[in-house]
């Protein structure tokens, strides 16, 4: 008897399946772009977000020296960034080591630097700073006194642009949630329709099973069933092309820009939460959409 | 079997399809109900299996209230009563064989158990050998006797036929009629909704007369 009603639900749900024609392509379509869309806003605003997080943690003030500082200045100077309350670590990079690094940076085109008689690096000091001081004004004024210091040529601290950063991640995220909602309910009405269609089309045999004695859910269930794989299949489906786009954007930055985009670490796909996540909504999205359809339907 | 108390319905726009009908059909009758078309006879079947819930009155079926049956009772219900459709409710897609399956994938029969039955019931109508064929390419006479072995399918406790000689030439008007009576013969109440009063003499049974959704008066 259970398995039965097993291969029941099986092949129900296939048959609609098969039946719906180009009314399932066009749901599953639908709720692939949805999903597409909803799923790059979210790649996107997760990437940077780890990105800007990152450089927060990383680069916050540079002190550039000037090329003419003895080493006894560096000694000194260390000593009072040191001393500096809002300075966590001081770190120094020499011009020898500030080239090397670039040097690491731009591996495969090492070429660009053959015409350099002289390092044109300057050395540094790269500061990271107290989480309490971490805001542009509080940077800001650090960099005016650094800037006084003697041997001191720059000071370069990223403090404004990365709250801009952070602002616009906080955008997109707003904006990725508010058009995954509009595209969500969107493909939620397709699913609905193209179910109510499957339902339309069977009519007379949903007619006939009623009245030879078949309980709501036996019909019910395949028909639900039917919808929930139709957007899990589309989520599924968003999931993969959007990885292929991923793996082919990264390709095309590495290639234009290495200096900015170097390394896989700048560019990581959803991890395996997220993945299931969005399969998992798109197969509720289907549930929920064949369920008003079927619901309508069979209220008699 | 039946019992109907007192049974009105009153579709919108204060159609009357019937109104105020008693009966008693006992265990294993065959009875016809009869009466001009639009009196109500349709409307009556439909109230036994549920169809159609009356607008006042109480009906029995098999000793279960069904007016005030639950919604998850409802297919034990249907499973017991076995109806013929004046229109067949045939599936034109599917072949006979998988018009008769559907039934038995409804009621949950294995599928060894199903296909003997099958081949039974088709054998017993005479349309084994149309067993692969598609109902669109049958007479009608053909067709009822399809419904007929479909209503079977759940060894009904009553079997309801709506106007199953409706558009047969005699003679095989009193083929069906002669089936039916077979199926009544093993135990099974057989209600035949009919227009056609020569079939009802000609046959002696029982006979509920239904006028403008009244009951008229009962022949023997």
């Amino acid at each position: 008897m259970f398995w039965e009603r097993l291969r029941h639900l099986l092949d129900e749900t296939l048959l609609n399946f098969r039946r719906g024609g180009w009314g399932v392509v066009a749901s599953i379509g639908a709720i692939t772009v949805a999903f597409l869309v909803t799923g790059t806003f979210l790649l996107l605003t997760l990437n940077l977000g780890t990105v800007v997080a990152q450089w927060a943690e990383d680069f916050q003030v540079i002190v550039f020296l000037s090329d003419a500082i003895t080493p006894e200045q560096v000694t000194l100077l260390r000593k009072r960034l040191e001393g500096e309350l809002a300075v966590r670590e001081v770190t120094y990079v020499s011009r020898e080591e500030a080239l090397a690094d670039f040097r690491r940076q731009i591996r495969g085109q090492e070429s660009l630097l053959e015409g350099l008689k002289t390092n044109p690096l300057p050395a540094s000091f790269q500061l990271r700073i107290q989480k309490q001081y971490q805001t542009a004004t509080a940077l800001g004024q650090l960099a005016v006194s650094l800037r006084r210091m003697e041997g001191v040529e720059d000071v370069l601290y990223g403090q404004e642009w990365v709250d801009r950063l952070i602002s616009l991640v906080q955008v997109m995220k707003i904006l990725g949630i508010v058009i995954g909602a509009v595209l969500g309910i969107a493909s939620l009405f397709i699913v609905a329709n193209t179910i109510r269609l499957a339902v339309y089309a069977r009519a007379q045999e949903i007619e006939i099973m009623r009245l030879v004695g078949a309980s709501r859910s036996y019909i019910q269930i395949p028909l639900i069933l039917d919808g929930t794989l139709q957007g899990g299949l589309g989520a599924a489906l968003a999931l993969g092309m959007l990885y292929v786009l991923f793996r082919a954007t990264l390709w095309q930055l590495g290639a234009s820009a290495p200096l900015i985009f170097s390394g896989a670490e700048l560019g990581r796909f959803l991890e395996v939460e997220y993945r299931m996540g969005i399969v998992g909504i798109g197969a509720l999205l289907g549930a929920v959409g064949s369920l008003v359809a079927v619901r309508r339907f069979l209220r008699a | 079997m039946i019992q109907m108390f007192h049974v009105s319905k009153i579709y919108p726009k204060e159609v009357v399809a019937v109104s105020d009908i008693t009966l008693h059909i006992q265990r294993g009758e065959f009875v016809f109900l009869s009466g001009p078309s639009g009196a109500g006879k349709t409307t009556l079947l439909r109230l036994i299996f549920r169809d159609e819930l009356p607008t006042s009155g109480q009906i029995l079926v098999n000793g279960r209230n069904v007016v005030r049956l639950r919604e998850s009772k409802l297919p034990a219900l249907r499973r017991s009563i076995g109806v013929i459709f004046q229109d067949f409710k045939l599936l034109m897609d599917r072949t006979v064989y998988d018009n008769l399956h559907l039934v038995a994938r409804v009621l949950g029969v294995p599928e060894a158990v199903s296909r003997r039955k099958i081949g039974r019931l088709l054998k017993e109508v005479g349309l084994l050998q149309k067993a692969d064929e598609i109902p669109y390419k049958l007479s009608g006479g053909e067709q009822q006797r399809v419904a007929i072995a479909r209503a079977l399918m759940s060894d009904p406790a009553i079997l309801l036929a709506d106007e199953p000689t409706g558009n047969l030439d005699p003679d095989l008007a009193l083929d069906v009629m002669r089936l039916l009576v077979e199926v009544n013969i093993r135990g099974t109440t057989v209600v035949v909704a009919t227009h056609n009063r020569r079939l009802v003499s000609e046959m002696g049974q029982r006979a509920l007369i239904l006028k403008q959704g009244r009951l008229m008066e009962e022949t023997h």
